[in-house]
This record gives structure tokens, C-alpha cells and sequence, in this order.
């Protein structure tokens, strides 16, 4: 397994002390701390819009394919079960392959958040594909399995303890603030 | 009376006396009691004294190592306002230049107001649930002893 180190995230003493709620700035990186509900919900609403825009794409180019080289039109319709099942198929498949490789999601990379194992770690190919598998659990409950976030102390979803993994922010928050002040500075200056 | 005293062999006088038994019984402390130390320095010409001193010797005396082996140079770095020397220095335009684009801007800015958003929600939730702890982080990524 890989180590917190090797996916860029920093690693520091290991302590179980609960703290109570320490407000977040972006004074602190924030790199390592656990997401909130918002990041996280934001960058799924872009991976939605990803999956799905990819997936409709493929659809249409999978019909232009068929006129072109048969001739005939395909029509798809969203209540036909091959584009169902492979709808669910492709979301599994874009969010396994994203969480396993490099626990980011495109919606994620946007939003600097990261998937990994509940200790710190790289999340890994298991914990990926069995996260993947128990996302839909997290809604099925009628979103209940999205409360952990909101009211756990790891901020971890039904879907991250079933896989054992947890949610971080991945971005330099410092960094981007020093970014902000010296982008203010220069207008100021020109 | 100037007579007697011209006859009188004063260092015969003198090399009868025990000095070493005199001092003695001289109480240094009572003595230097006495002695207004501002007055005294008051009456020194410092620069005087600092024209005297070869600085150059001084220095090569020195061992510079020793003397940056025993700075806290960390310390020192955490002193220092990083915002500040950015926001009032060129080293912000040399940032801007070297590293921003507009794409970077207006992530940076996203991810800025979401953590901000999280951190709303999150003070909501310490305030509907007293007893409501969190962790900040993986206990491999983030020391909590650190952070608050």
C-alpha cells in the first residue's frame, strides 16, 4: 500500500485525540484535514455532469456510428434496459477507475479533495471498487448514508466506513491565499 | 612641626607596614557602596571607548557557526509575516507572474468559498450538537495536537 507521503499529502505524528470543531481558514493548507459536506457535494455535482455528458456523448457517437457504417438510425430511449445497465455500468466504472488510481474523480481534482484509506493512506484498488460499489447504498437510504458527513467526527459517509476509507482535502489553501494577496498587490501596484 | 616631619623617613615608616593586614580589614563592599557607579559612567566618553575597539578582531574572533548552530532559524521564519511581505513587496507580482493563470484563479476561488461553505455547516453542527467532536484528519495526515 502506498504511504500519505507518495500521494502528496503531508505525514505527521499519528495522535486519536478528538478536537472539537477548529474552524477552517484559509490561513491553514488544510491538506489532510477531512472535507466538509459541501466540497464534497460540489464536486459531485460536477462529476455528474461529467459522467453523464460523457455517457450521453458516447450514445449519440455509438448512433452516428451506426448510420454511417449501417445505415440505419439508432434511437436510443432512456427506459431501455441496455442503456440503463450501461449506464450503471459506466458510472461504476468512472468512479472506480478514478477512486483506485489516483483517488480523485475529475469533480474532484476542481474541488482539491481526495479519497483515502480511513488511516491516511492511498486508498488502493479494493477499497476503490468496494467504495464504488456501496456509492448507491449512501442514496438508496434515502440519503441518509450522507448524515456521517454532516454529523460524524470523521466526516465519513455510509459508503467510506463500509470501504474503510475518508474524504481530505488535497489542496494548498495557504498557497492559493498568498495567490490571492499577490494577485490583490499586483493590480494594486499596476 | 615641618621640621620633625622633614626628619621622619617616611619609607621607613611605610616599609613597616603590613599593606596585606591593612587591606584586609578593609571592607570592599562598604567602600564600593559609596560609589555613585552613575556618576562614574556618566563621565566616560563611550565612543571614546568604542574608537578603541579594533571591531574587525572582534569578529574574526568570533566563531560564526557556533553562533547559527545555536539561532532558531525556524522560529525566526515563523516570525516573519508572509502575507505582509507579499502584500506590501514585488515578491506578489513575481508570484502572479510565475504561477497564476486565470484558471488557477478561479479554482482557487471555488475551492475557497466550498471550504468556506464547509466550514459554515460545520459550525451549525457544533452549534445544534454541544457534545458534536470531530477529528481534523486522518490520525497518519493531520496531528489534531498541532492544529488547534
Amino acid at each position: 500500500m502506498t504511504g500519505p507521503a507518495e500521494v502528496g499529502l503531508p505525514v505527521t505524528t499519528p495522535s486519536s485525540a478528538p478536537a472539537r470543531h477548529v474552524p477552517l481558514t484559509t490561513r491553514q493548507h488544510l491538506r489532510g484535514h477531512y472535507a466538509g459536506f459541501a466540497s464534497r457535494f460540489i464536486s459531485f455535482v460536477f462529476d455528474c455532469a461529467i459522467s453523464i455528458g460523457a455517457f450521453e456523448l458516447t450514445l449519440v457517437a455509438a448512433s452516428f456510428a451506426a448510420s454511417v457504417l449501417a445505415g440505419t438510425s439508432i434511437h436510443w430511449s432512456r427506459g431501455n434496459i441496455w442503456v440503463i445497465v450501461g449506464f450503471f455500468a459506466w458510472e461504476f466504472f468512472y468512479y472506480a477507475y478514478f477512486w483506485t488510481a489516483s483517488g480523485k474523480t475529475p469533480g474532484m481534482v476542481l474541488l482539491g479533495v481526495q479519497v483515502v484509506g480511513e488511516e491516511g493512506g492511498h486508498a488502493g484498488t479494493r477499497r476503490g471498487v468496494i467504495r464504488a460499489l456501496a456509492f448507491p447504498l449512501s442514496f438508496i437510504l434515502a440519503g441518509c448514508g450522507f448524515l456521517g458527513i454532516l454529523l460524524g467526527r470523521d466526516r465519513r459517509a455510509l459508503h467510506d466506513v463500509i470501504a474503510g476509507t475518508a474524504v481530505v482535502y488535497c489542496w494548498d489553501a495557504r498557497e492559493a491565499r498568498l495567490r490571492s494577496l499577490a494577485r490583490r498587490s499586483s493590480a494594486r501596484r499596476s | 612641626m615641618n621640621a620633625l616631619i622633614e626628619r621622619i623617613n617616611l619609607n621607613a615608616v611605610l616599609a613597616r607596614v603590613e599593606l596585606n593586614d591593612l587591606l584586609r580589614r578593609v571592607d570592599l563592599n562598604d567602600v564600593l557602596d559609596q560609589v555613585d557607579l552613575n556618576r562614574v559612567i556618566d563621565r566616560v566618553d563611550v565612543n571614546q571607548v568604542l574608537d578603541r575597539v579594533d571591531v574587525d578582531r572582534l569578529v574574526a574572533r568570533l566563531d560564526m557557526n557556533a553562533l547559527i548552530e545555536r539561532v532558531d532559524v525556524n522560529e525566526i521564519a515563523g516570525r516573519i509575516d508572509i502575507e505582509a511581505l507579499v502584500k506590501n513587496t514585488d515578491l506578489g507580482a513575481v508570484m502572479v507572474s510565475s504561477s497564476t493563470s486565470l484558471l488557477t484563479e478561479a479554482v482557487d476561488l471555488g475551492r475557497s468559498h466550498a471550504v468556506s461553505l464547509d466550514d459554515t455547516l460545520a459550525r451549525w453542527v457544533s452549534r445544534l450538537w454541544r457534545n458534536h467532536t470531530e477529528r481534523p484528519g486522518p490520525p497518519a495526515l493531520v496531528n489534531p495536537q498541532e492544529e488547534s
